[in-house]
């Protein structure tokens, strides 16, 4: 055993295993995709029928987590608002990944100016935090699962452009890719053949850390009114409902909030593992620590 | 002049051109953004009344939207410089002056939740540190844990459930008191992990072992030796809960019905009342990016081994 391995902090050495926690969340979260899936197949009701002889009725056989002020039925609406909020979240920072990894990486490649440039500008957009950024970007876009999903990667795209290029200059310093340039290889066959499998593993920790926020964010502006359209329940949507009837129909508001609670807090113990044991950037502290919306 | 006081005085001059720089691109881009909306303010208000289109054409040109977007931006922000943002579609009444309105509640709210942050956060930190027992350490992370698993407007719709509807401690709408605890904790939870960190390796620091191997009063070496040392991070993460102090703000106001700018901004969304909407955000994100730039000269003051 090398000396170098022998010094390593206690928790590299227990990086092999799975932590239970770990497991647990990772269990939650397929569960909650699996619901997400075949939510229509199951959701005893239509989530938008409204029974209006039925109005906030607390749960019974009927309605296991009961109806909200206009008699829609509470489970069907969770299970069906699970593939949205998942899709717009997933979605959000797929795009945030395409954006921010992509630019970033083709900005880096093209050289010193155009690094500079979009750099620049994402620091001058990192000004504005993503909640209000993305609340801005859905005021402009307009609503739906579609623009929701593209202003929440416009403002979690930063996080990946700064990962991206605390990768790509750690990559450039290696002797490898100087051999590589040395022997005429261009920018984009280094990127390619050397940098991009180096950095996808810290691209793919990035996505599993924005993915909750993205998820948290997304519940955010559906809840302040501003998210999905209303024929497509979204978590953070019925939160914003039920609120308006708290006194008599609390039930109807505990259901999504302990979804919501539940879903991040397991993507967040998911993503804080995956980036204890794959980021190759942890020791460098590459992206400034972010906080939650 | 020394060279460190020049070379200071250079750092604060160029943080302050970049603050300005970032202050004007925001509100370029906030007003580009609000402008993208599909139909304009005359539409808004044709949609309301009966106006011929000669009416509104009129109205365009008085308003000066047959201008270019240009035109429009310099007219805007000339105006906003000398305090006039304008009117309120639905209110008719001076977007400046519901800004005032709107204000102090925000500011009272947004620095009330900061300070309960600060003090939960550095009174946890810093008993972890001192205590030497695990209950102390065991609380950052817990409270760590609780501001990452709950999102602030979950917790603030169970307090209202819980509190108000549950205990029937009316009545919590209009008051401060449960969103600022709310913020306040998810503030804290946000920096007390690298808080404590930073305090834990100054503690292993040679004067700071010195010092208590003397018998040093522990308060003292806290206030004396350790405090001073952790100023720089705390001023950086206190930055950093800027951000959701933003998020929480919006949703607290509306959440519990404190009339400030996060309401302001949401009412006006919702009545498409956009020159409200672009005053209130760009109030906002002139504020933080002013914010940002003291904290960073600040920062360099206290600590001249910073150099950006």
């Amino acid at each position: 055993m090398s000396l170098a391995l022998s010094s390593a902090p206690l928790r590299e050495k227990r990086a092999g295993r799975w932590p239970v926690a770990v497991l647990a969340a990772g269990a939650t979260v397929v569960a909650i995709v699996a619901m997400a899936a075949i939510a229509p197949l199951v959701a005893p009701y239509d989530p938008l029928d409204q029974d209006l002889l039925a109005l906030n009725q607390a749960p019974d056989a009927a309605h296991w987590l009961g109806t909200d002020h206009i008699g829609r039925d509470v489970l069907s609406r969770l299970l069906v608002g699970t593939r949205t909020t998942l899709t717009i979240g997933f979605g959000g920072a797929a795009v945030a990944l395409a954006i921010g990894g992509g630019l970033g990486l083709v900005a880096l490649a093209l050289g010193r100016l155009t690094e500079t440039l979009l750099f620049g500008a994402v620091d001058l957009i990192r000004a504005i935090p993503p909640i209000l950024l993305a609340l801005l970007l859905v005021v402009a876009l307009g609503a739906g699962a579609g623009p929701v999903a593209i202003a929440l990667g416009l403002s979690y795209a930063p996080f990946f452009a700064y990962v991206a290029r605390a990768a790509w200059h750690r990559e450039m310093a290696q002797d490898y890719v100087t051999a590589a340039r040395t022997f005429g290889g261009g920018p984009l066959h280094v990127l390619r053949l050397h940098v991009l499998p180096n950095l996808a593993g810290a691209l793919i920790t990035q996505a599993a850390i924005v993915l909750p926020r993205c998820i948290v964010t997304e519940s955010v502006l559906s809840f302040l009114g501003l998210g999905s359209s209303p024929d497509a329940p979204t978590w953070g949507r019925m939160v914003a409902d039920a609120s308006r009837t708290i006194e008599i129909a609390p039930h109807a508001i505990v259901a999504p909030v302990i979804a919501i609670v539940v879903l991040t807090t397991s993507l967040s113990v998911i993503g804080d593992d995956l980036r204890r044991r794959f980021d190759p950037l942890r020791h460098a502290r590459a992206t400034p620590p972010e906080v939650e919306p | 002049m020394s060279r460190l006081a020049t070379d200071t005085l250079a750092a604060v001059a160029l943080r302050l051109a970049k603050m300005l720089l970032q202050a004007a691109a925001i509100v370029v881009l906030v007003f580009l953004l609000v402008r993208v909306v599909p139909g304009d303010t005359v539409d808004v208000l044709a949609a309301q009344g009966d106006l011929t289109e000669a009416q509104q054409q009129a109205m365009r040109h008085e308003l000066g939207l047959d201008r270019s977007a240009g035109a429009q931006l310099v007219a805007w922000s000339a105006a906003a410089l000398s305090g006039d943002f304008g009117q309120s579609i639905r209110f008719h009444r001076p977007v400046a002056d519901m800004l005032a309105t709107a204000l102090p509640t925000t500011l009272t709210f947004a620095s009330l939740s900061f300070a309960v942050g600060i003090v939960i956060a550095f009174t946890i930190a810093i008993a972890a540190v001192t205590s030497g027992t695990g209950k102390a350490v065991a609380l950052v992370d817990a409270v760590n844990i609780w501001s990452i698993a709950f999102p602030t407007f979950c917790v603030g719709v169970l307090g209202i459930l819980i509190v108000s509807v549950w205990l029937g401690w009316l009545p919590v709408l209009g008051s401060m008191v449960l969103p600022v605890v709310i913020i306040g904790i998810d503030n804290a939870g946000q920096i007390v992990k690298p808080l404590h960190e930073e305090l834990r390796e100054a503690t292993a620091a040679a004067h700071v072992r010195t010092a208590r191997a003397k018998g040093l009063h522990p308060i003292r070496v806290v206030v004396v030796h350790l405090l001073p040392t952790a100023l720089p991070i705390a001023l950086t993460l206190s930055g950093l809960v800027l951000a959701g102090l933003v998020a929480g703000t919006l949703t607290m106001e509306v959440l519990f019905g404190l009339p400030g700018i996060g309401s302001l901004l949401l009412n006006a969304i919702h009545g498409r009342d956009y020159p409200v909407v672009q005053a209130a955000i760009a109030v906002i994100v002139v504020a933080l990016v002013a914010i940002n730039a003291a904290t960073d000269i600040l920062h360099r003051l206290i600590d001249p081994r910073v150099s950006a």
